[in-house]
């Protein structure tokens, strides 16, 4: 997972210097990009109040600290608003998750190394939270532009506050009941930050912060409006309405132009930047290449790009020439699964009820399929190629038509060049989605089983109730989840906002799996391209770690693996994989629903699981889904250490 | 009414794209729909008939048919006092594969368990008898050799598919006192949560494997 993995890094070159604190701090990934050696005289009383209540809460407070303590750096205040967080967290009465308001922010600071960012949104955030400290935002705003050293160092704060919560959670495993469901923020607070939340977060549509970042000149402007709403009654919600879609405008563009930046920088494309960026949300017209990037199918070096897709998209045409040619026995068993399910993939899309179409996932999945003989193809894979093909599709349309890509034959535009390179695109990037994933469809699929009980021990920890409550009602979690992993949820969301979520979810692809680093199953998918194709029985059975210098490849990594004690950090980038986020991201989509759920029997609970009411959820909704399951992992990421 | 309510656990069994969510959905929601999303896991769904005057309930678990997904299959038949096996009339593969289904539910499900063998797309060979692929005679045969129901179905007609469940709740035993405190409690609930199954059914879960 590279979007993080800078913190980690940074935070362990100088853990020599700060010996508990940042040993903590590794396994918590809302880190600081720096680490000064200061850190260790935290001010006692502020772990103190955070540490007497090792409940979710506590997260709440913490990351509300977060926020506030970024921009400002007058002590007292920072006193004072760090105690105006405690006791709002303690008022639980209202249903709200704290999560759901704070997530966005923290989604925009996932990117520890990006200071940038952070500066924005400290900025944006500031003043949707903070009204009340008016004057010292107003100066410290003007700092927290300037001053990035300093910011970092507010951050560092924060950062022992968390230590202090993470002793805590060593201890017993902290409960959070209900699943956070009943919490503290109070109303009058957030509703008035909310709609500055939702916009920021709403990224590939709406505006960013980044985006918001560009232009001061909307920034200064927003200030004094938004003081006023001091008062909670006098901003109507109208007039945060048309605010809002004057600055989505803008913001769209400056997004756009912002990802137009990175794309077409001079040499090599800066991943890291991208990767980040792009986990809040991917501009459609940007959509196709950034994906291609993120999923490590299209090279960085920009002088390489178009040479390295002419040769890829020519490897996919030698694919079919092999299939089609009397070389290739047919795979009869796989064509006819792939067949009969292709007419089924996404039924209520017609897109995928034109001939040309199928016959086009009909190829791609075959290809697939007969190179990747341990795994083969599995059902669900057909669901999983549709994203891509859809998105890489709207390449192929002019800017007006994209929204219409679902309902126009691609057979009355696309030529049959485009076709081939569409399909070779595709094919490519499912190759490398599904590298990243191989166990969940090899024999025995452990890697889903895996997941499901990931799921389940997380769910016992986040949110004891409802598991409790699955418990007595005899719910398993294979019994629901079990889809939610071999689909990547697709089932249970619709295309657009699926899309929407494998921006992120590719934002989340290892880099290092992706560049081949041993590990049992990533090995299996090189193997069809050698001659040592039939080795690939050998990880049918994948808990079995093979030797990866059989294959000329070096030996630490795997090393680590089997021993998950070691903290090498290799071993923390490859842990932290699509795989994992997506069991936070279950879980947070499980735990939405846990009031309803605790008040069903089984039959109840697992006929709303099968058909959750997804229909009408935006991108903003999932948006929120895939904030709390930053903060999950956030929170739980030591419980994971064990997992992988 | 005023019997105990019986439930009868269930299982379907099958090759892929026979017809185990199609049957599910007709029985349950009397519904055919062409292309259904293949099924991941598992999809449940129940339906209460009345049989001589006694209410059974069926809590069916509709399993996914394709091959990656068979080691899943033990957790929901273990339990289960009757299991649907499959085939598809036009698909001589589907039969073998439904004799093996047999084979395991003889060997590692509960003694008793009932099973149905169904031979599924009659409708396919109302026109044209030559797409039959697996004779009528041969489903019978295994039956009487296994003991088993035997039915030919037609999810898309609804012919037969209703008799095949009527003919397993007549052979369960009707447990007057083994039911749950749920069964005999929270009836009208149960009654609202059937419609929600039904919805389920035809919005995600089932499919025709």
């Amino acid at each position: 997972m590279g979007v993080r993995s800078g913190s980690t890094q940074m935070a362990e070159r100088s853990s020599s210097e700060v010996g508990l604190v940042s040993s903590l701090m590794k396994s918590w990934r809302i880190a600081s990009s720096s680490v000064p050696t200061s850190s260790s005289s935290s001010s006692p009383s502020a772990v103190k109040n955070h540490s007497r209540s090792p409940s979710k809460k506590n997260s709440n407070s913490a990351t509300n600290n977060n926020s506030s303590k970024s921009f400002i750096d007058d002590g007292n205040f920072c006193a004072m608003s760090k105690q105006k967080n405690s006791t709002t967290t303690r008022k639980s009465s209202s249903s709200y998750s704290p999560l759901r308001y704070v997530s966005p922010t923290l989604s925009s600071i996932d990117s520890p190394k990006s200071s940038f960012f952070r500066n924005q949104y400290s900025k944006h955030h500031n003043q949707s939270y903070y009204q009340h400290g008016n004057n010292h935002s107003t100066s410290t705003l003007e700092k927290s532009n300037t001053d990035s050293i300093k910011h970092d160092k507010y951050f560092q704060d924060l950062d022992e506050d968390w230590s202090a919560v993470i002793d805590d959670y060593n201890m017993p495993i902290p409960t959070l009941t209900n699943g956070g469901n009943a919490s503290p923020i109070p109303q009058s607070n957030t509703s008035r930050s909310r709609p500055n939340l939702t916009r920021s977060s709403t990224s590939s549509s709406i505006a960013t912060n980044a985006g918001l970042a560009m232009t001061p000149s909307l920034q200064y402007p927003k200030l004094p409006s938004l003081s006023r709403t001091e008062s909670p009654e006098v901003k109507s919600q109208a007039e945060l309405e048309n605010e809002r879609e004057a600055q989505e405008l803008t913001a769209i563009m400056q997004r756009i132009d912002k990802f137009d930046c990175i794309l077409q920088s001079k040499h090599i494309i800066n991943q890291q930047e991208l990767k980040e960026i792009s986990w809040n949300g991917v501009p459609k017209p940007n959509r196709p290449k950034v994906w291609k990037i993120l999923i490590g199918y299209l090279p960085l070096n920009i002088k390489r790009q178009d040479s390295y897709l002419k040769r890829k998209r020519q490897e996919y045409v030698n694919g079919l020439n092999h299939i089609s040619s009397n070389n290739h026995s047919k795979d009869t068993a796989a064509w006819h699964q792939i067949e009969i399910d292709i007419p089924r993939t996404n039924p209520h899309i017609s897109l995928y009820q034109f001939k040309s179409v199928q016959n086009s996932l009909q190829k791609v999945l075959y290809l697939w399929a007969i190179r990747h003989p341990a795994s083969g193809y599995v059902q669900g894979i057909n669901d999983l190629v549709t994203p891509f093909f859809e998105v890489f599709l709207t390449e192929y349309l002019s800017q007006s038509q994209i929204d219409d890509v679902e309902n126009i034959d691609p057979q009355t535009y696309l030529t049959e060049e485009q076709w081939s390179n569409l399909e070779a695109d595709t094919f490519w990037c499912l190759t490398k989605l599904l590298e990243q994933i191989t166990d969940n469809y090899i024999h025995g699929q452990p890697g889903i089983l895996e997941q499901v009980k990931n799921l389940s021990q997380l769910v016992k920890r986040i949110d004891s109730d409802l598991y409790d409550h699955f418990q007595k009602e005899h719910v398993e979690f294979i019994q629901f989840s079990f889809r939610w992993m071999n689909c990547l949820l697709m089932r249970e969301f619709q295309m657009g906002t699926v899309i929407r979520m494998w921006d992120t979810y590719l934002a989340e692809t290892s880099t290092e799996t992706t560049n081949s680093i041993p590990y049992t199953s990533s090995n299996e998918i090189s193997l069809p391209k050698t001659p040592i194709q039939r080795n690939a029985s050998t990880f049918s059975t994948p808990v079995e770690t093979t030797s990866p210098s059989s294959y000329g490849r070096s030996a630490p990594v795997t090393t680590s693996n089997t021993t998950s004690v070691n903290s090498d950090d290799s071993t923390r980038l490859r842990q932290s994989s699509l795989n994992e986020f997506h069991v936070f991201v279950c879980a947070a989509f499980l735990i939405k629903w846990s009031e309803q759920l605790l008040d069903m029997d089984f039959q109840g609970i697992i006929t709303f699981l099968q058909n959750p009411p997804t229909k009408d959820w935006t991108e903003t909704d999932i948006e929120m889904l895939l904030s709390e399951a930053y903060i999950w992992q956030s929170l739980y990421k030591d419980a994971t250490s064990h997992w992988l | 009414m005023s019997n105990p309510i019986t439930s009868i656990k269930l299982v379907l069994l099958g090759e892929a794209a026979v017809g185990k969510s199609s049957i599910v959905l007709r029985f349950v929601s009397n519904d055919f729909s062409e292309n259904k999303e293949p099924t991941i896991g598992a999809a449940f769904l129940t339906q209460r008939v009345n049989i001589n005057n006694n209410t059974i309930k069926f809590e069916i678990w509709d399993t996914a048919g394709q091959e990656r997904f068979a080691s899943l299959a033990p957790m929901y038949y273990r339990n289960a006092q009757a299991a649907l096996v499959v085939y598809d009339i036009t698909k001589p593969q589907s039969f073998i594969k439904a004799r093996h289904w047999v084979k395991e539910l003889h060997e590692q499900a509960s003694k008793d368990i009932i099973i149905a063998l169904v031979g599924n797309k009659v409708d396919i060979i109302e026109n044209d008898e030559s797409e039959r692929k697996v004779a009528r005679e041969e489903g019978e045969r295994l039956a009487e050799e296994e003991g088993l129901i035997f039915f030919e179905t037609s999810a898309k007609t609804a012919e037969n598919v209703n008799d095949v469940f009527l003919n397993i709740g007549e052979k369960i035993p009707l447990k007057n006192d083994n039911s749950s405190p749920n069964d005999t409690t929270i009836t009208e609930d149960q009654r609202i949560n059937l419609a929600a199954s039904a919805n389920a059914t035809s919005e995600a879960s089932s499919c025709s494997c």
